[in-house]
């Protein structure tokens, strides 16, 4: 049986973490489970350590991506077989991490991202987020001729490969989508899988709307970006 | 220019020349970027001093009509690099930082595991 990490970044998620972790324990006894607290101001730290869940904390806030890369650190260095990611704000359903854990063990591939586009069930995001992720999905197959349909999806889970990929390169700000462009580059095999989402329980998005618009950009030109940077080849 | 507004820009040159030296000497200027300094202030001294009567045959040299445009031109190319150099260092420093953080909260959670 695979050794399994769920990585669970959580910011200011103390509303909601309870219910999460919760989950994932009864779910699943045969995981191990990691909160990276990413230097949260409410009392993430003590939920966390309340339940019992092992609780890595940053000295500073890194954002999503320099938090996810220090779980990836950390599966690769305790040797796990595969990393799956669920937020902390409750919008992953912890009852299907199963399923993208069995896509990698039976497919043999290296991430498998649960999408909420493929059957349109359960929470479908605002309208312009919705936009904003056809654009992603757009810009991606342009660049690098996959097809992937929520690619802003952190519902995802990685091959043993994937986490040494991404231990080693990790954007800070839009990782999810970049992820992509780099795994891609590195001959890595994308695969999603049907998911339902469900609207956060507790706390805020990192992403306000106000923003959405500049998110929209910034995240396409990163896919250009990192297009034309150098590859990470692995070892 | 006259003979005031030249002493005017030596001064300032040679200003620049001292100031960069008292922050190289007392080390506040790291030594990646102290002998660019050195160099950049040593440059702007002989370009004001005895460079001075040079700067308009070079501008003709390079085919520019206006000497005063040569030299912003050359100025801004400069700064230029400069503050490119400057983001390249803060790129490295911005990735080590996160390194670093990330290792020391990883390294903190064991020896905490391990004190239990």
């Amino acid at each position: 049986m695979p050794r399994v990490l769920v990585i669970v970044p959580a910011y200011n998620e103390a509303g909601s973490l309870p219910q999460v972790l919760g989950e994932l324990t009864t779910l699943y006894p045969q995981y191990d489970v990691v909160v990276i607290n990413d230097a949260s101001r409410d009392s993430t730290a003590e939920v966390v350590r309340s339940t019992g869940v092992r609780l890595v904390t940053l000295p500073c806030n890194l954002g999503i991506g320099g938090a996810m890369q220090t779980g990836f650190s950390l599966a690769r260095d305790e040797g796990y077989d595969i990393a799956v990611q669920v937020d902390g704000d409750g919008q992953h359903p912890a009852s299907q991490v199963d399923v993208l854990v069995e896509i990698i063990c039976r497919t043999g591939c290296d991430i498998a991202i649960g999408s909420r586009f493929i059957t349109g069930e359960g929470y479908q995001s605002t309208a312009l987020r919705r936009l904003g992720i056809r654009v992603f999905s757009a810009t991606l197959s342009a660049f690098t001729h996959t097809r992937i349909t929520d690619p802003t999806s952190g519902f995802r889970a990685l091959s043993r490969r994937a986490i040494h990929l991404l231990a080693r390169e990790y954007a800070e700000d839009y990782p999810e989508v970049e992820a992509i462009v780099v795994a891609h580059r590195a001959g890595l095999c994308i695969r999603e899988v049907p998911v339902q989402m469900s609207a956060r329980s507790a706390g805020i998005s990192s992403i306000r709307a106000l923003h959405s618009i500049g998110y929209i950009f910034k995240v396409s030109l990163s896919i250009v970006m990192c297009s034309i940077r150098q590859r990470t080849v692995l070892p | 220019m006259h003979a005031h507004g030249h002493l005017l820009v030596f001064c300032t040159t040679l200003i620049i020349f001292v100031g960069v030296l008292t922050l190289v000497r007392s080390r506040r200027i790291g030594e990646r970027f102290a002998l660019l300094w050195m160099a950049l202030a040593v440059l702007l001294l002989l370009a004001s001093s005895i460079g001075y009567p040079y700067l308009f045959s070079i501008a003709q040299f390079v085919g520019v009509p206006y000497p005063p445009s040569a030299l912003f031109f050359f100025a801004i190319v400069g700064q230029t690099l400069l503050i490119l150099e400057l983001f390249v260092w803060i790129s490295k420093l911005n990735d080590r930082t996160r390194v670093l953080t990330q290792q020391l909260a990883l390294l903190r959670e064991k020896f905490e595991r391990e004190l239990v």
